[in-house]
């Protein structure tokens, strides 16, 4: 699995930023909830002082004709508003993780998008649509429960304390004392805790990078027979992601078992100094010490959701890390005009001393290539598989910049053109045309969404597509699998011809555009490439013989490439 | 419903990790109701001398009890889910040997993720509760009725609804939400995936923008989703709130009589009703996982196509290919693909098989691994019919290099090794000869160990062709069917592979599929596929 290697932009400790300007974001949205939460507790404490004078009354202190009407109303209607509040808090905490989501999910994938395909050579899509659905997703407790979990668990206790210590005044210092000891316990089971929710992540991305990874090969596993090792090399995936899991939701699980310590020990602690007092007949206000004691969980509750929501925090962290890390969004410059107004009479296409070098390790790709193509003109890219013919192409598309030279389009560098206005330029027929779950003419369409039927319908003709549609039960509107599944090779590949030319741009880049077709289709499909380049600017890769002999008989030129250098430039035969 | 238990069955073979997180969680959920009991009986002092001395005990034991009952719970959970996901990842793989077909590999990513995920509020949120709840009720039963039968009746009435009936009805409500829910996860999981896997054409087409607005509107439909079910939750939760509100008001009022005793009451009553207050929002939880056990399912108890019969027959000896009047159509409203096709293949026999694309090639392929039955006629290995032999054997017999082998994001040697886990590493390189491709490995930096990559994408389409080719070489089936094994290859380094292939062959037997033949195949017999039929071509 090739490991992520998206470079960050910031300085500092990765993230770190990133994450504070969104929790100030966050906890500015969260004040309403925050507001609600208090109100809640306001009620809590209605309720507890209703139910302390109905329990003083069991005990008998102030006889038993005491009114016990107004406070059993009293508590039954301040329990039916706690309900609604609980409802309405949990409806607007929803609504802050939602926001968020939606706005870090469209910067994630805007910016993947942005960056282009170059990314898929580093990365594998499972481990970037991961980004894009699950960190995301693993963003919501941050901002539904932790930044206001984080701020209640102040305000809440805060406001309870002032309450008790107008009863108690040493059970309220008491209590905020345990309280204080609460986070200093979190912090110190913490430590490491960041790390451990990061392999967590790891673990998580990894499992699903090989799941997706296995799928699309299911059909070599089975046919190879190897089924059980892929199970097992799954169970041992899965199985280091519940240990990465356990060791993240322990220090959650001890956080707050240290509020347990805390709240056990306040509650039997005043319970203990209740049960003294009366035995010595000293209780002199039952009522207030009852209210007290039931005050204690709700003291602690806030807390307990403070830690509850503690590895939201870890999360978000770690989310926050791959996120910055991704590749900014580009600044929109003004579209090329003089590219623009050129078009029309054609593009000439100039390479000037290009040297392209994926991975330093491996060499470059493409070293010190020089050429141009006329408008109208077509050039044959020949060379054994792995010369740097495809490079030759991805650079054109916009996908890899040059890491030497410069390509221009009618005298302009392609590396000062958004991509948007790059695209509008270049038609492209790949090796391995994406084809996406759906319909033969949602497919084609994907070349031009606003082309209407009539025009994909001659497309799907131009590009011979209809010849083997029209076998199918639906003919184009035959639905086909991801990746192209129910298509033979050749048929995907005139499905990819057809997008070229509805796409109708005036640079177009042909890579083995005939790789996977017989003899007579791939003559067909030469014909209708041939109309095709008539007056565009035409770059075409091949091994194959005949269309080396199409493309003499149009009078093209041939460049060959071997090891990413140029070695012959011959004119027409 | 009936996927939920099914999952839920696959749980046995952890059941001791199970049951131990029960038993845990139930002597957790009886400390902490006993703790809160003692807490209120201080007030009964006459009553209950030990009280002080059960608080003292209780308080560190409850602790202790809730922090081990979590590790225990969790770590059973997180083993049932992982065995789960293996199971589903079996099923799948007997269901689908000849591809993902229709199916979509960020939907079945969804399933295994998400819709297992979603399994673990069965175990933990009503499993768990549920058992407490009814070790609770005869207990508030027992001790509220020896003072006041009224009072027993009300609070335990109050407790079977909290308990067993708002959790049934909230699951009852969260069925069809918990469909639309999986479904909306997975809608932008796949939008997600085409996007990405899409890169490429997306940039070259322009389509950021498309593809972004297409994964906003799954989302969309997500986040409405997710409302809905929160919301089912939320109010499931109020009801749980309302009815231990009421019982504690009902403790009070009906339990006047009894003086201080009765404060020992509430506080029971209260830490009861605390311990299943998160059933009714785990009933509504458990709709949602019902639904995505549908999900689960729905893929893995789809039949098997062509399954192995009862008492398959042993792997014959001879590997001698015959295809008898073979009859194959992909639908009943397709015209037929084979029409009386026979052909014969010796053992050791290199075969060509001709035509032009669509005219069946690949289907034959099918139709020899045992991917598709043919509907007339029958195919057979050394004699014996391959609908008789275990699926497993045949495809350790016959092995097949078709146009759409995968590689796997993996090294180069990782990828071979899946042909034949115990090559040595002479063997790997020797594939790599014969398939033409050593020299390039070997000028990598890492040489045998380079990662390739997303589909191979770090290498051009005919190195990976290569690889592919020297995988299948690697493998120790008999018979290797290669369709189109040239395709992408330069005419230099194909005429040379075909030049070498029958020497690497030795004994085995090959059927080259291709459109066209380069000259230099050495070959025994060429069949040309037209109409249905095979017919025997001229060298």
């Amino acid at each position: 699995m090739g490991e992520m290697t998206i470079s960050s932009p910031s300085t500092g400790k990765p993230g770190k930023a990133w994450l504070a300007a969104e929790a100030r974001l966050g906890r500015r949205a969260a004040g309403g909830l925050v507001g609600i939460g208090l109100l809640g507790t306001l009620c809590a404490v209605g309720q507890a002082y209703c139910l302390a004078m109905l329990l003083a009354v069991l005990i008998g202190t102030d006889g038993p004709d005491e009114p016990v009407l107004w406070p059993a109303l009293a508590f039954a209607a301040l329990a039916v508003a706690r309900a609604v509040i609980g409802v309405t808090s949990e409806s607007l905490a929803f609504r802050l993780g939602a926001t968020a989501r939606r706005r870090l999910r469209t910067d994630a994938l805007g910016r993947l998008l942005a960056a282009g395909p170059a990314l898929l050579r580093s990365a594998h899509s499972a481990e970037l649509a991961a980004i894009v659905v699950d960190r995301v997703e693993s963003l919501d407790g941050f901002f539904s429960r932790w930044l206001p979990a984080s701020m209640l668990a102040l305000a809440t206790p805060i406001l309870l304390a002032a309450f008790i210590a107008c009863f108690d005044p040493l059970a309220a210092l008491l209590l905020i004392v345990s309280a204080a000891l609460v986070p200093v316990a979190m912090a110190v089971f913490g430590i490491g805790a960041g790390r451990a929710a990061s392999r967590q992540f790891t673990a998580m991305s990894r499992l699903q990078t090989r799941f997706l990874d296995r799928m699309r090969g299911i059909a070599t596993i089975v046919m190879h027979g190897r089924v059980e090792d892929e199970a097992q090399s799954l169970l041992r995936a899965a199985t280091e992601l519940r240990q990465r899991t356990m060791r993240v939701i322990r220090v959650a699980f001890l956080s707050s078992a240290a509020i347990d310590v805390a709240a056990a020990g306040t509650l039997v602690f005043l319970a203990l100094r209740i049960f003294h007092h009366m035995a010595d007949n000293s209780l002199a206000d039952p009522v207030s010490s009852l209210f007290v004691l039931l005050l204690v969980p709700e003291f602690f509750q806030p807390l307990r959701n403070f830690s509850a929501a503690y590895q939201d925090q870890f999360q978000a962290h770690d989310a926050a890390k791959a996120l910055e890390a991704l590749p900014p969004m580009p600044v929109v410059a003004e579209p090329d005009k003089p590219i623009r107004t050129v078009a029309a009479q054609g593009i000439t296409l100039v390479f000037d001393r290009v040297g392209l070098t994926w991975d330093a390790a491996r060499g470059p790709v493409l070293e010190d290539v020089s050429f141009g193509v006329a408008p109208g003109e077509t050039l044959i890219v020949a060379g054994p598989s792995g010369a740097g013919k495809s490079s030759l192409i991805e650079i054109l598309l916009g996908f890899v910049r040059p890491t030497e030279g410069r390509v221009t389009l009618n005298g302009a560098d392609i590396s000062d053109l958004v991509p948007s206005a790059l695209s509008k330029l270049t038609a492209w027929i790949g090796q391995r045309p994406v084809l996406f779950a759906g319909s033969l003419r949602e497919n084609i369409r994907f070349a031009r969404p606003e082309a209407t039927d009539a025009e994909v319908d001659d497309a799907a003709r131009f590009a011979r597509v209809e010849a083997f549609a029209a076998s199918l039960p639906q003919g184009l509107d035959t639905d086909i699998g991801e990746g192209g599944f129910g298509l033979s090779g050749g048929q995907a590949q005139r499905v990819a011809i057809a997008r070229a030319m509805l796409k109708n741009a005036p640079i177009l880049l042909l890579d083995e555009p005939t790789a996977h077709l017989d003899s007579t289709t791939e003559s067909e499909v030469l014909d209708s490439l041939r109309r095709l380049t008539l007056g565009r600017t035409t770059i075409l890769v091949t091994h194959s013989a005949a269309a080396h002999e199409w493309n003499q008989g149009i009078g093209g030129r041939r460049i060959d490439l071997k090891d990413g250098r140029l070695i012959g430039n011959r004119g027409a035969a | 419903m009936k996927a939920l238990f099914r999952l839920m069955a696959l749980g046995r073979a952890q059941a001791g990790w199970l049951l131990f997180g029960l038993a845990m969680s139930l002597i957790s959920t009886l400390i902490a109701v006993s703790l809160s009991g003692a807490a209120g009986a201080v007030f009964a002092g006459g009553i209950l001398v030990a009280a002080p001395m059960a608080l003292r005990a209780l308080g560190p034991l409850r602790v202790v009890s809730r922090y081990a009952e979590r590790m225990v719970t969790h770590n059973a959970l997180f083993r049932a889910l992982a065995d789960l996901r293996v199971w589903f990842f079996r099923r799948i793989a007997a269901r689908m040997a000849g591809g993902l077909g229709m199916a979509r590999a960020g939907d079945l990513l969804a399933r295994l993720v998400g819709d297992v995920e979603a399994q673990d509020a069965v175990y933990m949120r009503v499993m768990l509760p549920l058992v407490g709840a009814l070790a609770l009720l005869p207990i508030l039963a027992v001790v509220l009725g020896n003072l006041d039968i009224w009072l027993a009746l009300a609070v335990c009435v109050l407790f079977v609804v909290s308990a067993f009936v708002l959790p049934m009805m909230a699951m009852r409500g969260a069925l069809a939400g918990g469909t639309t829910l999986a479904q909306a996860m997975a809608g932008v999981r796949v939008a997600t995936l085409d996007a990405v896997t899409g890169l490429r054409e997306v940039r070259a087409f322009a389509a950021e923008g498309r593809m972004l607005a297409a994964t906003q509107a799954r989302e969309s439909t997500l986040l409405t989703a997710q409302s809905q079910a929160l919301r089912r939750v939320s109010w499931a939760g109020a009801a749980a709130f309302l009815s231990a509100q009421a019982a504690i008001l009902a403790t009070l009022l009906l339990g006047r009589d009894h003086g201080a005793t009765a404060i020992a009451l509430v506080f029971l009553v209260m830490a009861a009703f605390e311990a299943v207050a998160l059933l009714p929002r785990a009933g509504a939880q458990a709709g949602v996982a019902a639904a995505a056990a549908e999900r689960v399912v729905a893929m893995t108890d789809s039949p098997i196509p062509c399954p192995d019969q009862p008492k398959p027959a042993p792997l014959p000896a001879s590997y001698a290919l015959r295809i008898e009047a073979v009859g194959f159509r992909w639908q009943e409203d397709r015209p037929p693909v084979f029409d009386g096709l026979s052909l014969d293949i010796p053992q050791g026999a290199h075969v060509a098989l001709l035509g032009p694309s669509g005219i069946g090639k690949s289907t034959l392929a099918a139709l020899c691994l045992r991917l598709e039955s043919p509907q007339i006629g029958r195919i057979t290995l050394g004699g014996v019919d391959i609908a008789s032999l275990a699926a497993a054997d045949l495809r350790h017999q016959i092995g097949w290099l078709s146009q759409a082998t995968h590689l796997f994001d993996d090294t180069i040697r990782a990828n071979l090794l899946i042909a034949r886990p115990e090559a040595s590493d002479a063997e790997l390189w020797n594939a790599l000869e014969r398939a033409q491709i050593a020299d390039a490995v070997r000028a990598l930096p890492d040489g045998i160990e380079t990662y390739l990559g997303e589909g191979g994408l770090r290498f051009s389409g005919g190195q990976g062709r290569r690889l592919a080719l020297a995988r299948i070489l690697l493998s120790p089936a008999k018979i290797l069917i290669l369709d189109e094994p040239c395709a992408g290859l330069d005419a230099d380094t194909e005429r040379k592979f075909l030049t070498t292939l029958n020497q690497t062959l030795g004994d085995r037997s090959s059927i080259l599929i291709a459109h066209h033949l380069a000259g230099v195949e050495k070959l025994d017999r060429i069949y040309r596929l037209s109409a249905g039929r095979a017919v025997a071509a001229a060298g």
